[in-house]
């Protein structure tokens, strides 16, 4: 395990790197979702094997720093792409519920480092009609029914890791420097994404430019974006895989890390159809 | 010294157990717990509150809020508008339209400066960051709501003054090609300026701007940091020192017969710390930029609510936040908060608040007026007083 700092024209951002484990020969990009990935997510080794993970922390996220201006979803796709093309050939991204909206923005607008593209739970697209919520509120929905809504079983969250509802996790045992890492992460959520909340209204639009094979996966209990949100997505996306994972919620590669990075891995063996 | 009325218009008829039940009584109490019959009949009876201070020399407060029990304005610059015309002599403060939440500052300036016009140079406009259930009410992102703020300010200022225009405007957060409002207002160049805050930093820029400042129940300390912050940043910048009427404070009021009797009506102002504040805590201190990263334990660890249940009307008057009794006692409670804030021309008294009636709040008024105001004109300067109590503590501990 090591987590060091990852440059991105003027940005240094903190950033976690496992493997690789096996020898996959390629470069996994973690976007991540609500919070930074934790190096004690148990996927971490399973995915490992498969590739050399990178995951950055998006600026105001855990240690990364935030410049005054970069506020919106705009800088995030362009740090991304500036991220991607300094990185080896071949990277598949992986995007986790906000940032499997991150790596939609990316993989619309074309990457030539792009490989493949897995998106998990992704926010990011309007779907429903102008009075249907398709996306819980993050910032305005009570931490106990965030934490209801995105699990399977509560229980199955690994110590030491957080997804929403993370509120509901404070006790006297989490320490101060867990604290103030997730009020960062929260704060700088809500700077990219209050409004439209957590989506981009123009997105549905273009995803029918991703050109890289792609996985949609989602937790069969996601209560956060319903699976019926995620199968539309995926149909959205040109040729795209839609596979759920069970007795999962909002976070799969948390709460069934195997199942998860199994599909991962049956995805990367599958030889590409296109751009042939 | 001045003295100025607020009324919150709270709404206190809600059934204590859906109160008791509900998550929060601001932005998701639904409405249907608001009867608009009794609505109307408050909007009168404060209205006619407003009036009898218009003859009797108290100045009016308007502000807003949304979506709760503890305020039923909605809209400050509409309220401010009636105001404007059922007034004729009597300053008008709106503090304010919530500037964070509001997509258009221009529109804003354009409200304030017809209601200048309305009221023929009366109005005094105020600022507030606000925060909390209003974001969730405005939709209005809670990030970085001081810069939004201060923008916001800077807009409605600049199309405020300018007389000829249009000009235009790309900030960080408004955009406006074509800024020209009619009308301009009645006062030249615009009309004063307040902003409520005991923010300390915001306290020195109000000082190195000039606005008023107010604080809201800061209590002795606070309000003395607060002041003393303003006052450092003028004097710090070169500027010369604020007069009282630079420095202002709201505090609940009643001014009865008799001290039982100030105390005892004191006492229902409470209701609208006990109960009509209530919020959850994902409105409150897990909004994103509730509070800064760094200070996140401290207020996480501080238990689910720390929303006081019982406040004493005596233990809001000792500690600077009710001033409570018969006229002369009132008088001494203002004169001790303004020697230990280190001076203070404005008192802002939230008197028809909580479960206080038209009609007390009506005879604390006209008490007040009558034998309470009087007693706060001509005060000596706030250093001879201070050297003169001090003189005193010094003979008695002889």
């Amino acid at each position: 395990m090591s987590s060091d700092r990852l440059r991105a024209g003027p940005l240094e951002l903190e950033a976690l790197r496992r493997g690789p484990l096996g020898s996959g020969g390629r470069t996994i990009l973690l976007v991540h979702g609500v919070n930074p990935v934790s190096p004690k997510a148990g996927f971490l080794d399973l995915l490992a094997e498969h590739g050399e993970i990178v995951a950055p922390s998006h600026p105001g996220f855990g240690n990364s720093p935030r410049p005054d201006d970069f506020d919106t979803m705009y800088d995030l796709v362009h740090l991304y792409r500036e991220l991607l093309d300094a990185l080896p050939e071949k990277v598949v991204v992986i995007g986790l519920s906000f940032g499997g909206w991150i790596a939609a923005e990316v993989a619309a607008g074309g990457s030539a480092k792009l490989d493949r593209l897995v998106l998990v739970d992704p926010v990011g697209i309007k779907l429903g009609g102008r009075e249907e919520r398709d996306i819980v509120h993050f910032f305005n929905t009570s931490p106990a029914e965030l934490n209801r809504r995105s699990w399977h079983d509560p229980a199955n969250r690994p110590a030491g890791t957080y997804g929403l509802g993370w509120q509901t996790c404070i006790d006297e045992a989490m320490s101060d420097e867990t604290m103030i890492a997730l009020a960062r992460n929260w704060d700088a959520l809500c700077l990219y994404a209050w409004r439209p909340h957590m989506y981009n209204p123009q997105l549905k639009h273009w995803l029918r430019r991703i050109s890289v094979p792609s996985l949609v996966l989602w937790g069969a209990a996601d209560r956060i974006v319903t699976p019926e949100y995620g199968r539309a997505y995926s149909a959205l996306i040109p040729g795209a895989r839609f596979a759920m994972i069970d007795e999962a919620g909002h976070h799969p590669e948390l709460e069934q890390p195997r199942a998860f990075v199994d599909h991962v891995a049956r995805f990367l063996k599958e030889p590409s159809l296109r751009g042939a | 010294m001045e003295l100025w009325n607020h009324c919150e218009n709270p709404y206190p008829f809600v059934p204590h157990e859906v109160l008791d039940q509900a998550e929060s009584v601001r932005a998701s109490l639904p409405n249907k717990y608001c009867d608009p019959k009794v609505a109307a009949r408050l909007y009168d009876e404060i209205f006619d509150e407003y009036r009898l201070c218009d003859d009797i020399g108290i100045h009016i407060v308007t502000n807003e809020h949304h979506s709760g029990i503890n305020n039923l304005w909605a809209a400050s610059p509409v309220i401010t508008g009636v105001v404007a015309r059922i007034t004729r002599n009597v300053r008008i403060l709106t503090l304010g339209t919530l500037v964070t939440v509001r997509p258009d500052p221009v529109r804003v300036a354009e409200e304030y400066a017809t209601i200048d016009v309305l009221s023929k140079g009366r109005l005094e406009i105020g600022f507030v960051k606000s925060g909390a259930t209003e974001m969730v009410s405005g939709d209005a992102n809670p990030m970085r709501i001081r810069e939004r703020e201060w923008e916001a300010i800077d807009l409605i200022e600049k199309a405020l003054v300018t007389q000829d225009g249009p000009f235009s405007w790309e900030g960080k957060f408004f955009t406006h090609p074509h800024v020209n409002i009619w009308p301009r207002p009645y006062q030249e160049p615009r009309p004063d300026f307040w902003a409520a805050t005991s923010d300390l930093p915001t306290c020195a820029e109000l000082g190195r701007r000039g606005f008023v400042n107010t604080l809201l129940f800061g209590g002795y300390d606070r309000t003395r940091q607060a002041f003393d912050a303003y006052k450092a940043a003028r004097a710090a910048a070169g500027l010369a020192p604020p007069g009282e009427d630079r420095l202002s404070y709201m505090a609940f009021a009643y001014v009865g017969d008799t001290d039982e009797e100030g105390i005892r009506i004191g006492q229902k102002i409470a209701w609208f710390l006990t109960v009509s504040i209530k919020s959850a805590p994902q409105f409150a201190k897990f909004q994103p930029g509730a509070v800064v990263p760094e200070m996140a334990p401290l207020a996480w660890r501080a238990g689910a609510s720390r929303r006081p249940t019982n406040l004493d009307a005596e233990v809001l008057i000792g500690q600077g936040q009710m001033f409570a009794g018969n006229p002369d006692t009132v008088a001494r409670q203002i004169k001790e908060f303004r020697r230990r804030v280190g001076g203070v021309g404005h008192i802002i008294m939230m008197t028809r608040q909580g479960l206080v009636t038209h009609a007390e709040a009506e005879k604390s008024f006209t008490l007040a007026s009558r034998d309470l105001l009087p007693q706060l004109q001509d005060l000596p300067p706030i250093d001879s007083d201070e050297t003169a109590w001090a003189a005193r503590r010094e003979a008695a501990a002889k």
